[in-house]
């Protein structure tokens, strides 16, 4: 006959090993069983994060510390893999994240750098543009947002404009001014580089940012030469000269001169400008 | 004349030596409540939490070590000054050692004001133990900005005892459960007095009106908030500082005065 104290023990290990039973197979569920229940995606998994008003209202005054709950919550999400294919709240935890603690500055950059991978390009830049807006002093924001209109979104004249920014600001690296002189030469804003460009060549405290600068700033100038040279042969002939030796050949050129940053340079066939040869 | 101001001090000095009397005995009793111990085992528990939170913040350690610190330290010292607060004068009246008190020649507005100085006591020893573990964790973790993070702490404390205030005179008239209540809830609207103010500007004229009102009869505690400063390099304001004490001590003599008067009342 068992006595009231082993009756306990048994019974105390029987409910611990139904817990533990049960929350085995609850995690199972919430892991794995999107399909079962019928949900294309598990919600389970993934954070709900409250509207940004709401959460701002319910902070009473803790905002800084509730972001930073969020800011773990969004590392763990994003470092726990790809729940179905997408990290589909993932715009949205940097948009919390960054309500509740406007100043927090590594937020903006990892968002800028995480979220256009991750195929939420138009949310980085509205984020990189909230960074701005909060961090106006920070370098940061409009250096990554330019990166992001280059990669994702291939408009350089954008990713001109925010290296430009990023540039404003007296901590920002050399290269920024460089970078917004390159876009803007990809975005056909030569006269823009051409300054930016000079600007660099003369005051960044980098040698490499100088020279590389002086080399586009040579580049440029070629460019403007040769398209004058092309006005006098269309003058002449009243047509566009066919590639640049042609100038030579009519003798409107000694030689094509050498281009300082090395790259082949052809003539655009519809507006006669000079261009670097796509590669 | 000389006579009279001498006998009027010698009688002030008795009623603080009094209050200081009654002061020391509830913070002896507070902490004989066992709050200690479990102070202590929280805040070790809250350290671990926080370090552990902070090595999975992708170097951003030293921001959640600061921002979860402080807010644990607040929020201890809120659940102490309203469970200890609420229970004070009631306690007394529960076992009738009151009466016993009351017969005695000390008034029950001596009374009051001792209770009020006992438990702020309790609160700035618990708030020094706490106070000391989070500085010394910053020292350790080498990121100490002493003058900022003592004034932010001390102004944690302050809005401790600003909610004793409160606690008491809730339950100068209400039972502890009500007094416990009604304190969290005026807790919570003090914080929230920033969404109070935004909503306001933008409410119509009669609900501006009412939401302004509740805006300044309310505490305002997020004036006691260096904790978001902090973090991002608070630069201590000597103005800034004597606004808070100002609204600190008016704001807790109103508090203090009505619980006064209630008392005098003499509902129990």
């Amino acid at each position: 006959m068992p006595t009231l104290k082993k009756l306990t023990i048994i019974w105390v290990l029987a409910a611990l090993g139904l817990s533990f039973a049960s929350q085995v197979s609850y995690d199972s569920w919430r892991r794995y069983s999107p399909g079962k229940i019928g949900v294309d995606y598990n919600v389970y998994i993934e954070p709900q994060p409250p509207s940004p008003a709401i959460a701002r209202g319910l902070s009473f005054g803790a905002n800084e510390a509730l972001a930073d709950w969020y800011w773990l919550t969004l590392i763990q999400y994003y470092g726990g893999g790809t729940p179905n294919g997408k990290y589909r709240k993932l715009a949205e935890m940097f948009d919390l994240v960054t309500e509740l603690a406007p100043k927090f500055a590594s937020v903006y950059e990892t968002g800028l750098v995480i979220l256009p991978g991750e195929g939420f390009a138009d949310e980085a830049i509205a984020l990189g543009a909230k960074g701005e807006r909060n961090l106006p002093n920070s370098w940061q924001p409009p250096y990554y947002t330019g990166l992001v209109h280059h990669i994702y979104k291939k408009d350089y004249l954008a990713a001109a404009q925010a290296f430009d920014r990023a540039a404003r600001s007296p901590d920002a690296p050399a290269n920024a001014k460089y970078f917004a002189g390159i876009y803007y030469a990809e975005a056909n804003s030569r006269q823009t580089a051409y300054l930016i460009f000079k600007n660099i060549s003369e005051s960044s405290d980098s040698e490499l940012v100088r020279e590389r600068a002086t080399k586009y700033l040579g580049q440029l100038e070629l460019m403007f030469f040769l398209e004058e040279v092309i006005d006098r042969f269309q003058a002449r002939y009243n047509r566009l000269p066919t590639d640049l030796s042609e100038l030579v050949r009519v003798d409107l050129l000694k030689s094509i001169p050498t281009n300082p940053l090395g790259r082949v340079l052809e003539i655009n066939p519809q507006s006669g400008e000079v261009q670097e040869q796509k590669k | 004349m000389t006579t009279t101001l001498k006998a009027l001090g010698g009688r002030l000095r008795g009623q603080i030596r009094l209050i200081w009397l009654i002061g020391l005995n509830t913070f002896k009793e507070t902490i004989r409540d066992r709050i200690l111990y479990l102070i202590v085992v929280f805040s070790i528990i809250v350290i671990a939490a926080t370090l552990l939170a902070a090595s999975v913040s992708l170097g951003q350690d030293v921001r959640v070590i600061k921002s979860f610190g402080l807010q644990a330290m607040l929020f201890l010292l809120l659940v102490i000054t309203v469970f200890s607060g609420t229970q004070l004068i009631w306690r007394e009246i529960e076992r009738q050692t009151i009466y016993f008190i009351l017969t005695k020649p000390v008034s029950r507005e001596i009374w009051l004001l001792g209770k009020y100085l006992g438990l702020a006591l309790t609160v700035t020893l618990v708030g020094l133990i706490m106070g000391t573990e989070f500085l010394i964790l910053l020292k350790v973790k080498g990121v100490l900005e002493l003058i900022p993070t003592i004034a932010t702490i001390c102004f944690i404390l302050l809005e401790s005892y600003l909610v004793i205030a409160i606690s008491l005179f809730f339950s100068s008239f209400a039972a502890p459960l009500s007094s416990a209540i009604y304190t969290f809830l005026v807790v919570l609207v003090g914080h929230s007095s920033s969404t109070l103010w935004l909503i306001s500007q933008k409410a119509s004229p009669a609900i501006k009106y009412l939401l302004e009102t509740i805006y300044y009869l309310f505490p305002n505690l997020e004036k006691f908030n260096l904790r978001n400063e902090l973090i991002y390099g608070l630069t201590v304001d000597r103005a800034q500082l004597l606004a808070v004490l100002g609204y600190f001590v008016g704001y807790s003599l109103v508090l203090l005065l009505l619980a006064l008067a209630a008392a005098r009342r003499g509902e129990y």
